[in-house]
């Protein structure tokens, strides 16, 4: 699966922005086979963290679904 | 309701234009309400100054970090949105009267004859069908009497979605979560106005408490039958049409001049609640009465042996 | 620099189905067949229809009717007639573990979340058939486990008597039970919005109900060896099919009045009639019929009639979910039911 590095920068509920290093930003939605749980996310966005996420693309949306999040 | 403009007083504390915080209790400025937990919050969306601009759309999709989805053109009018869904909470729908049956009219009335918009949202029920349904207690009142899925505990079960009249919730694929508009929850605590209302530029959306809305809906549908739009009407207020069958009221009302079913409404959806009772004890008195059968052939067949 | 998004040229996934123009050519037909006959948004769905598999589900309430009959069916036959039908009993205390097992397995596969089924013990509703199944369901397994373990027990000899009384004891409210999970499931479809499911809340029960204690006595009377046993089991499945069929005739003069029977036009419905009352419930009420006019009952026709109950009785419930998204997804089928004329007293 893809993955990408970036810092988290908006989590809301199962979604969150990852802004990459060009600066573009992505859109993410938690999958349910996902390790990581919504709660996880708010503090990643507080501590603008750097994570890289594992993901698959999604079809018909602006958006992946991401597996995986590990801080780097 | 009045067209005189007035300032909030506390607005001249806030000069400048981009600030380092967030304004306490901002919605006193933007909406005239202050927000408390216990009261009862909600939308009153008055279609007759909805202009169609999707501001509503757009910023929900912001505030919420919702993927856009569905990209291209319907060809069903200026609705390329086309319904409410799980990463949509805000759809504006567009009604072209004069171009229907593909014959533009030569005539048109004064006023809202051709064009219908109405911004469609989450009707936030008192008696909320999906919460009703909902099994794991994952879809809850909040404090400020609104409907909002917990997404740290929906399953996907789904039984939310067929239980709404409306067609308002969707289980998304993508997350197996159930999903639909929360009246921005996060706002509200933060004592902000939904996005939504806030970015309306007609006030066709306004937020407040349900009582004071209702209040202001029902003088302007007064003033819109004084000023000579007999059809007005609300949709969702207590006795009128989208209330019905035990839903008692809608925390996010309308202001409608053509039927509901114009809007891609239902005239008169009923609480499916009411259906459990009746449905459960017909089929165990079926069954009842089948075992009472069954120990009649069962014991006869023990006598003769 | 490019941007890694899938755009519009890649083509919809799953997306709503778009009429043409803004025109109101598309829109179904007026009102062709007692369905709505006024406005509607596009042609577009009112509603969504419930994002369940149609097989998954609908089998789920098949197995949960039959353990819950044949529980129920086996208890009734222990309670009258005793160690004559220890074989019917047996065979009735282990079908019973057809929904706790593979039943309660489809339902968490249905979750789109399945990770987190326990969520569904963190309350208990009376408002939510799906809570009240789920605890019916809780309550079923661990009374139909004890009494089949308490079964096996005794069929191997351990501890006999002692064993057979428990097995008893753990039946009796594996059949209430038992009652409950073959008929919430009517209560579940019924009490949504969906408009086929919710248009005959009463008839529907009756015929969940009535239908799972004919796949039961079906169930049971393959493999039954005693011939008493086996034509008494016959008419109960015969008695539980008259009703299946009458609450048929009712739901059927509810859906035509109810503006509900166009969404019956399709395959869905016709899979329910030809397969689920045709096949599952007229044919066996003939064959039994015949059998007993003729005099002679020829064991393959009994075979015959007992799958055809079973086969009819898993389409019926299959095409009933079906024909309820049909119904949500047709504006003028669901605005014609929403009118005030339908809505309840």
């Amino acid at each position: 699966m893809p993955t990408m590095s970036g810092v988290v920068t908006i989590a809301q509920e199962s979604r969150f922005q990852l802004t990459d290093e060009k600066g573009v930003s992505h859109l993410f939605l938690l999958s349910p086979h996902a390790l990581a749980e919504d709660d996880d996310l708010e503090p990643l966005q507080r501590e603008q963290a750097r994570v890289r996420v594992t993901y698959e693309p999604a079809r018909n949306i602006l958006g992946y679904r991401a597996r995986r999040i590990e801080r780097i | 309701m009045d067209n005189v403009f007035h300032m909030h007083p506390r607005a001249a504390e806030h000069h400048q234009s981009s600030l380092d915080r967030v304004i306490p209790n901002e919605s006193e400025l933007t909406a005239g309400v202050r927000i408390e937990p216990g009261k009862s919050y909600g939308f009153f969306t008055d279609t007759t100054v909805c202009i169609g601009c999707k501001a509503c759309e757009v910023a929900c999709k912001e505030w919420n970090n919702l993927p856009a989805d569905n990209l291209g053109l319907s060809g069903q009018s200026f609705d390329n949105t086309g319904a409410l869904s799980a990463n949509t909470w805000r759809h504006v729908a567009f009604v072209e009267k004069s171009g229907a049956g593909g014959v533009r009219a030569q005539e048109q009335q004064p006023f809202q004859s051709g064009w219908l918009m109405m911004s469609d949202v989450c009707k936030h029920c008192h008696h909320a069908p999906c919460m009703e349904a909902c099994p794991t207690g994952a879809l809850f009142k909040t404090e400020f009497d609104t409907v909002v899925v917990q997404q740290d505990i929906c399953n996907g079960c789904g039984y939310c979605v067929p239980a709404c009249p409306f067609g308002v919730v969707e289980v998304s694929k993508l997350d197996g979560k159930a999903h639909k508009c929360t009246l921005c929850y996060d706002r509200l605590k933060g004592g902000l106005e939904p996005a939504c209302a806030k970015s309306c530029p007609t006030d066709s959306i306004q937020f407040g408490e349900v009582s004071d809305l209702q209040g202001r809906a029902r003088r302007r549908v007064a003033d819109l039958h004084a000023r000579g739009v007999p059809q007005a009407y609300l949709y969702g207020t207590p006795g009128a049409p989208g209330a019905t069958g035990g839903m008692s009221h809608l925390n996010a009302f309308f202001l409608l001049i053509d039927r509901p079913e114009v809007y891609n409404l239902p005239s008169a959806p009923s609480r499916p609640s009411r259906r459990v009772a009746p449905s459960l004890f017909s089929g165990l008195a079926a069954v009842a009465g089948l075992t009472l059968a069954a120990a009649l052939l069962f014991s006869d067949a023990e006598r003769r042996a | 620099m490019s941007v890694p998004y899938p755009v519009a040229s890649r083509g919809p996934e799953d997306a709503p189905a778009r009429p043409g123009s803004a025109s109101e050519r598309n829109m179904p037909a007026p009102g062709h067949d007692g369905s709505w006959d006024g406005p509607t948004y596009y042609g577009r769905p009112a509603l969504k229809p419930a994002p369940f598999e149609a097989e998954v589900v609908g089998g789920y309430i098949f197995l949960a009717g039959l353990s819950g009959a044949s529980a129920l069916i086996a208890t009734v036959a222990d309670v009258t007639m005793g160690e004559r039908a220890a074989g019917a009993v047996r065979r009735g205390r282990y079908t019973a573990l057809l929904a706790p097992t593979i039943g309660s397995a489809l339902l968490v596969y249905d979750l789109h979340t399945p990770e987190r089924f326990f969520n569904m013990f963190r309350v208990a509703k009376a408002t939510s058939p799906m809570s009240i199944g789920t605890w019916i369901l809780v309550g079923f397994s661990g009374c139909a486990a004890l009494t089949a373990a308490a079964q096996y027990a005794s069929d191997r000899g351990a501890a006999p008597r002692t064993a057979r009384a428990a097995a008893r004891a753990a039946s009796l409210p594996a059949a209430v039970l038992g009652a409950g999970l073959s008929t919430y499931t009517a209560a579940l479809l019924a009490a949504t919005s969906t408009p086929l499911w919710a248009a005959a809340p009463r008839a529907l029960a009756v015929r969940f109900g009535a239908s799972a204690v004919a796949c039961g006595a079906a169930a049971l009377w393959l493999g039954e060896r005693d011939g008493g046993l086996a034509r008494r089991l016959e008419t109960l499945a015969a008695a539980a099919l008259a009703v299946d069929l009458a609450g048929d005739a009712v739901s059927a003069i509810a859906y035509r009045r109810k503006g509900v029977a166009p969404a019956m036009a399709g395959p869905a419905g016709t899979l329910e009639k030809v397969v689920g009352t045709g096949l599952g419930a007229a044919l066996p009420l003939a064959l039994y019929a015949a059998s007993r006019l003729a005099g002679r009952r020829p064991p393959a026709l009994g075979t015959l009639a007992a799958l055809a109950i079973l086969v009819g009785g898993a389409a019926f419930r299959t095409s009933i979910i079906r024909a309820g998204a049909t119904s949500a997804e047709r504006p003028d089928v669901s605005f014609r039911f929403m009118q005030p004329d339908n809505l309840p007293d």
